[in-house]
Parts: structure tokens; C-alpha cells; sequence
């Protein structure tokens, strides 16, 4: 150890074991836990044993960045820092025998949004509003239920994202039952429509016979946001002026 | 004789007949038939009638299917949902949910779906209820009820059709999640009601936590509840609370009980949703001990009452027995041999002499996170009075390593990986008990822990499969083993049994996978070895035979 110290002391040498040593720690933290690996990668748990499989590096580097899809490995790239992601590589990749470079200084600053921005972000996603949440019919930013088309237009104020035009709900009639209804397809078998009754929407097929479509609704943007005031409103509105594209 | 016969009047009757209606058999989940074709006597000769391969090896088959009006509805571990004749295996239609492009908290795992209101609802891993048209196969309805991406939760445990609704939990008590427990009409999908398993602020309980922890709180409800139609009460498990092993940042001390109203039984009116009562079986939870398995409703005369009762395991290897009017503790009894994070429970069910995991050092707690038991479900028998359930004798050693909360990531606080207990290996075994006195009848031994549902008849067969790929049958009475058949894979999954023309099924999903068995070749070597599969295999007795 005293020795890895001297050597980490000569600039020109990377301090791999201090970045093997930090990679230790955030493992422990955040991959040998609960039903996840077991500590230092050894056997006995749920996920498989890290230690002494022989990966490659760039297996180890891709896995924890990108997770497995369809598994329960997550990916950690926007989880970790880009520091912290090459720590955990480098202690992985140590359990494997492998000792790794630091690929190159670090020069990327993650985005930080305004501090408006970042509490309508919070807003956005609050699950603590259940169902009455944005993200229940809106998707952005790759997280949400993409119900509504995808924002594109953003509303000045509070006001107006209240009083926004929902020309295009329409109204259903079914089974003796009248709703609110957002038309995903009408075809001449089937017509799939979002019932937006009370939220979540339901995605509802019928029979194209046996339901008729009329347009306009009782429907309106401002009852679905109950659970938020306008100064809330107002931030969810600075949040989306910095994520969506116009 | 008469009071006899007016106390079996009063009993409710939890036995299911030529169908298999319910996840749990009937709604009081008894996994118990009353059919009887087959039986102590001819089970030797029991022979497969047919085999139904579902291509979907993920995670092993940890279904249990629905059988009703000569069909059999089987889903698989990534939300494929198949109808079938159940006397031949022919498919009726195929329902093919689309994979989402998604990392899976725990892995794809489905244990069932139920049947109800002429749909087929299935609850899938991403966090959809969608209703199939029984008959087509077409899909009528799909509610979102979770955003998989944000939550760190899924669905794994089998809907519950009580009345006019659908009942679906979720997993993910081990994120940083708020479990909850949605009804949604059968009718429209539309979402009847959402009860929260940790209060909000300003709601009964809410003060057992401190500060925002409720927010992230776990008490997910992963597996499938009970209903008792007379008293119009849905009796759910709640699981653990998050964070698992940390529980200084979340209790309050505060109030009676602590985070509720996680590693509690918890019974609903099942129409509003609202709390009747609760039984917290492990205040301030720090082994992972959820109390999310099924609850079997049994009425039972005690000291001449008869008394409705609900007997409950929980994960810390106890088996308690609640009056289920009022969520009265009545009885608890361990079902491991091997439980070192308590000495013991009190006359009033309070665990006494509890050892903590610490940080900074491992602590050997038996038994382990997985389970006294998994979630693997037992069965009751009304001809011998027993319970059947299957147990885990394994331990962890744990050690706490904090956490901070990060909405739907993993939030556990330490590990505990799998150790053997002291006094040998890891194994298993099969018990029956009185499930009032807990006193056990008689014990069948496993070399593996035992990860499938038991099954009881009317004919005092007990089935279950092993990890090795033997599907068995004991005698109810004694525990001895009669018949068993090499279904070429393990056993993670429920079997059910019903009548066909005259005949007698008994299905079995075949297929190993799982979190509990990736833990295996870490525990034994040799398990490695052990191929996945999904498969349902069917068997009856050949043609004329009695």
C-alpha cells in the first residue's frame, strides 16, 4: 500500500490503486446491495459473482454504463459521474485481474438547469401527486407515458397552459356510456381510444360499430391539474422551455 | 353432532371443484380442490396427458394458471399470455405483449394473471393492467399504473377479481418507491382506487416516519391477495420497508407501530379501498422481512367460537394466525428450524431478543433475505385440517451500508448475501401443521430449498415440483411420497388441478429461473448445471382408469 502511495505521488503515473479504492467504495454502495451482487463481487448473492470471470474490460465499461436491457442490470451513465463510472470499471475490472488507464482527463460538466427549471422538473415527475402528476399523460425527456402527442408548443403562463385547446378530444359513446375520448386509430374493424374519464387514461378498443365519435368535450386541461398551483405551473413551464425543442 | 353441523354451515368454503377460478384457487386461496379421482390410491398411475411449451425461458415459469370453462390461461415471466384447451393443450390464441425496450427492476417475473368479467387480466412487467377478451384473445383495455423508468417498480403477482373490480399490487419495496394497491373496474379499466401503503401527510400513520422518508418508504405488494365476500374484505401482504436494512433514517418513533404499514397484513373494504384494520407483523423491519405472501382464510372453531381466522407467513420464518374480523393476533409459530434475528414471540405476537445487522461487519441473520419462506404458496386442507407450506433453511450475512434515497433506484442499504446456517447446508423442507396450534404433523425433507406452490386435494394428494425437476405427490396425511415424475426442469411455479369431462388434471408449470435460483450455484455447485425452462405439464390418470 505505502508503496501504491509513493507511486501515486508521480503525476506522469496514473493512482490506480486509489481509483481502484474509490471504485470499491461506490460499488459497495451502489451495486453490492440487497438483491443486487454480493461485496467485493464474490459469490452468494443474487446477481452473478463479478470476481474472477475473466470480462474484458470494455464488456465491464459497457455493461455499467449501459446496463442490460430486458434484465435487472441498470445502466449507471446517468447515474454516476463519468469519474465515479471509471472508478467503478477500474475495481471491477481489478476483481478480473485487469488493470485499466484512465482514458482521458475529465472535461465534461453534466447540465445543471436553472433552479425554477429543476422544481418544475420535480413537479413534473412528483409521484407523491399519484395519477395527478404531468408525466401520467406526458412524456418528456424519455421518462412519462406518452398519452398526448409530444409537447412541442409551450404555453406563455399558467393561465394558459390551463385554458390550452383540446380541440381534439372528442366524444365517445359505448356500451351505453358517454366519455371523453383522445382517438388513437379508427379503423373499419377497430377504433383504440384513450378514455380520459379520470386520470390514468385508459387505452380502450372497440369495435369500430360499436362506438361513435363526436367532436368536442366536457373536457379541459385546467381539471386534470388540480394538484398544482400556478407557481407550480409556472416552473413546470420553466422546465420545459429548457428540455423541449422547439 | 348438530352444533357440528351448524359450525360447518357457518364455514366458509374455500375449496375449488372442476375449475381453478382463483390465483389462489378460490378467493380464500387455499390451493386446495375437492376432487378426488384421484387420490392415495391410484396416484401411482397418474401419466402425462399432454405438455405445453411457451418459448419463454426467461426467469423460469412462475405462473399459476387459470382453468375455467375448459380453458387454461397460462401467462409466462414476460407478460405473454396463452388460452388453451385444458384436456389437449390445443391453443385457443396467443396474446403477444409487446417487450418494452426497459431495464427491469428485479427482472421480468410474472406469477399469474386472473380471469373475471369474460377478460383475462394480465399485469405486466412494465406496469400495465390490460384486460383480454376471454375469447379472442383481442385486448379490450390497458391502464398504466406505474412509469417503470421513474418508479424502479413492476408488476410480478397475479390480479385478484373481487366483484366488479381488479385488484393488482407491485413490486419494488427494495427502491427508493411508495407501494400502493390499485382497484380498476373490470368494466373500463378505469382506476377505482389507490391505497397507499404508507400514509400521506395528515393520514393515520403517517407520524411513524421521519421526515420525507415516507416518500420512498418501499412497502410493496408483490404477490396476490385474499377476499372474504361475507365480510367484503380484500386482506393483502405488505412488503418490507425501504431502506431494508437502515432503519434509522425512517423510523420516527413515533405513534403506535413503526413505517406503516410496511411488513403488515393489511385488510381493505373492497369497495372504497379504505383501512379497516392492520397487523404489523415486524416493526421496524431491518432483515427485509416482508409480509407480502398470501393470506389463507380459514374459519376454525376455538374453545367452542367459531372464529374466522387468516393465517399469514412471513419472510422472518413466522407463521401468525389473525382473526380476520378484527386483525386480532391469535396465534404465531416459526416454520425454519434455523431463526437467529429474534428469540422469540410473546403471548401477543411481539417478536422479543431481536439482533440487528450493524455496519462495518457482516452479521449472520437466519433466516435470509429471500425468506423463512419464498413466495411460493402453501395450501389448507379442510379433510386434514393442515397447513402445507414449504421452508427455507438458509441464512445472510448482512451488513448495512447507508444509502441515500434516489426515486426508484435501488435502496437496501447493505447486502446479505447467501450462507448456509451453522449447523450444515443450506436446504429445505415440506411441512404440514395445525395451523392454529402450529404444532407440525409431519415433515418432508428437501436437499434444495423447495420454490414451488403446494397443491391439496380431496383426495389427500399433496403435489409440489423440487429445484432437480421432480414433480411429486405426498400422502396429506403423512407426508409420504407416492408418485414422482422428471419434468426435465425445475420447479418455480404453482400447480392446480380440475376435471374435464369426467377427468382429472393436474397442471404443472415446469421451468427453472428466478432470483431465489440464481442464487444457487453459489449454495450448490452443482446446480450450475440446472437448464431453464417453461413448460406445462399435465397429467391424469390413462384412460378408464379409477
Amino acid at each position: 500500500m505505502r508503496f501504491a502511495a509513493l507511486l501515486c505521488l508521480v503525476p506522469a503515473i496514473v493512482c490506480a490503486q486509489d481509483m481502484i479504492a474509490r471504485g470499491g467504495e461506490i460499488f459497495a454502495k451502489t451495486c453490492a446491495t440487497g438483491y443486487c451482487h454480493a461485496p467485493k463481487g464474490g459469490p452468494g448473492s443474487t446477481a452473478p459473482r463479478l470476481a474472477g470471470r475473466g470480462f474484458a474490460e470494455e464488456y465491464i465499461s459497457q455493461t455499467i454504463r449501459r446496463g442490460i436491457l430486458g434484465t435487472s442490470m441498470p445502466g449507471f451513465a446517468t447515474v454516476l459521474n463519468r469519474g465515479e463510472l471509471f472508478a467503478v470499471t477500474a475495481y471491477v475490472a481489478s476483481l478480473n485481474g485487469i488493470t485499466v488507464r484512465d482514458p482521458a482527463p475529465e472535461g465534461e460538466t453534466e447540465k445543471k438547469l436553472p433552479a425554477d427549471a429543476e422544481r418544475g422538473r420535480k413537479l413534473f415527475f412528483d409521484s407523491v401527486r399519484g395519477f395527478g402528476r404531468c408525466a401520467t399523460c406526458h412524456q418528456v425527456d424519455g421518462i412519462g407515458i406518452s398519452v398526448a402527442t409530444p409537447i412541442a408548443k409551450i404555453p406563455a403562463d399558467a393561465s394558459a397552459l390551463r385554458q390550452l385547446a383540446v380541440s381534439d378530444v372528442k366524444t365517445a359513446s359505448a356500451d351505453g356510456d358517454s366519455f371523453p375520448a383522445l382517438v388513437v386509430s379508427q379503423g373499419k374493424i377497430q377504433t383504440k381510444v384513450y378514455d380520459l374519464t379520470s386520470p390514468p387514461p385508459v387505452l380502450r378498443t372497440f369495435a369500430s360499430a360499436s362506438v361513435s365519435l363526436k367532436d368536442g368535450s366536457g373536457w379541459r386541461h385546467t381539471n386534470v391539474l388540480g394538484a398544482y398551483n400556478d407557481a407550480d405551473l409556472g416552473a413546470i413551464l420553466a422546465y420545459l422551455r429548457e428540455v423541449v425543442k422547439p | 353432532m348438530l352444533a357440528m353441523f351448524a359450525s360447518l354451515a357457518l364455514a366458509q368454503d374455500g375449496a375449488t371443484r372442476a375449475d381453478w377460478p382463483y390465483h389462489g384457487g378460490s378467493q380464500l386461496a387455499w390451493r386446495y380442490s375437492s376432487l378426488d379421482q384421484l387420490n392415495r390410491g391410484n396416484v401411482s398411475k397418474l401419466t402425462l396427458a399432454w405438455a405445453f411449451q411457451t418459448g419463454d425461458y426467461e426467469m423460469g415459469l412462475q405462473s399459476t394458471p387459470i382453468v375455467t370453462g375448459g380453458r387454461l390461461y397460462l401467462s409466462t415471466s414476460r407478460s405473454q399470455v396463452y388460452s388453451l384447451d385444458a384436456a389437449t393443450g390445443k391453443v385457443f390464441w396467443q396474446y403477444k405483449y409487446p417487450l418494452p425496450r426497459a431495464n427491469v427492476p428485479y427482472g421480468p417475473q410474472n406469477r399469474g394473471i386472473a380471469v373475471g368479467g369474460g377478460y383475462v387480466l394480465l399485469a405486466t412487467y412494465d406496469d400495465y393492467l390490460i384486460a383480454i377478451d376471454q375469447n379472442t384473445g383481442q385486448e379490450v383495455w390497458k391502464t398504466n399504473l406505474d412509469d417503470i423508468r421513474q418508479c424502479g417498480c413492476t408488476v410480478t403477482g397475479a390480479p385478484l377479481v373481487v366483484k366488479d373490480k381488479v385488484i393488482v399490487g407491485g413490486a419494488g419495496g427494495d427502491s427508493a418507491h411508495r407501494g400502493y394497491l390499485t382497484a380498476v373496474y373490470l368494466k373500463t379499466g378505469r382506476v377505482a382506487w389507490r391505497f397507499y401503503t404508507i400514509p400521506g401527510p395528515g393520514e393515520k400513520g403517517h407520524e411513524t416516519w421521519k421526515g420525507e422518508s415516507w416518500k420512498f418508504g418501499g412497502g410493496a405488494t408483490w404477490l396476490t391477495g385474499s377476499f372474504d365476500p361475507e365480510l367484503n374484505m380484500v386482506y393483502w401482504g405488505v412488503g418490507n420497508a425501504a431502506a431494508d436494512l437502515d432503519a434509522g433514517p425512517r423510523y420516527s418513533g413515533e405513534g403506535e407501530g413503526a413505517n406503516l404499514y410496511t411488513a403488515s397484513v393489511i385488510a381493505l373494504d373492497a369497495d372504497t379501498g379504505k383501512l379497516k384494520w392492520y397487523h404489523q407483523e415486524v416493526p421496524k423491519d431491518v432483515w427485509d422481512f416482508d409480509s407480502a405472501y398470501e393470506c389463507v382464510l380459514i374459519d376454525r372453531e376455538m374453545r367452542g367460537q367459531m372464529r374466522k381466522l387468516l393465517v399469514h407467513i412471513n419472510k422472518g420464518g413466522y407463521a401468525f394466525v389473525l382473526d380476520r374480523v378484527t386483525g386480532e393476533y391469535v396465534n404465531g409459530f416459526p416454520i425454519v428450524d434455523n431463526h437467529t434475528w429474534t428469540t422469540g414471540l410473546t403471548e401477543d405476537g411481539k417478536f422479543v431478543g431481536r439482533v440487528e445487522p450493524v455496519q462495518g461487519k457482516a452479521t449472520l441473520i437466519c433466516p435470509s433475505a429471500l425468506g423463512g419462506k419464498s413466495w411460493n404458496e402453501m395450501a389448507f386442507s379442510p379433510r386434514t385440517g393442515f397447513l402445507y407450506t414449504p421452508s427455507s433453511e438458509l441464512c445472510s450475512q448482512e451488513t448495512v451500508v447507508p444509502q441515500e434515497a434516489h426515486e426508484g433506484r435501488n435502496f437496501t442499504s447493505g447486502s446479505w448475501p447467501f450462507v448456509a446456517p451453522p449447523n450444515g447446508p443450506a436446504h429445505g423442507h415440506l411441512d404440514a401443521y395445525d395451523p392454529v396450534s402450529g404444532k407440525r404433523q409431519w415433515s418432508y425433507p428437501s436437499k434444495y430449498l423447495l420454490l414451488a406452490s403446494i397443491l391439496a386435494t380431496g383426495g389427500d394428494l399433496i403435489f409440489t415440483g423440487d429445484p432437480e425437476g421432480f414433480f411429486f405427490a405426498l400422502d396429506a396425511r403423512t407426508g409420504e411420497k407416492l408418485w414422482s415424475f422428471q419434468t426435465g426442469s425445475g420447479h418455480r411455479g404453482s400447480a392446480v388441478t380440475y376435471m374435464i369431462n369426467g377427468r382429472q388434471y393436474v397442471a404443472t408449470p415446469s421451468g427453472w429461473g428466478s432470483l431465489a435460483s440464481s442464487a444457487f450455484p453459489d449454495l450448490f455447485p452443482e446446480t450450475d448445471t440446472f437448464r431453464g425452462g417453461s413448460t406445462l405439464m399435465v397429467f391424469a390418470l390413462p384412460e378408464g382408469t379409477r
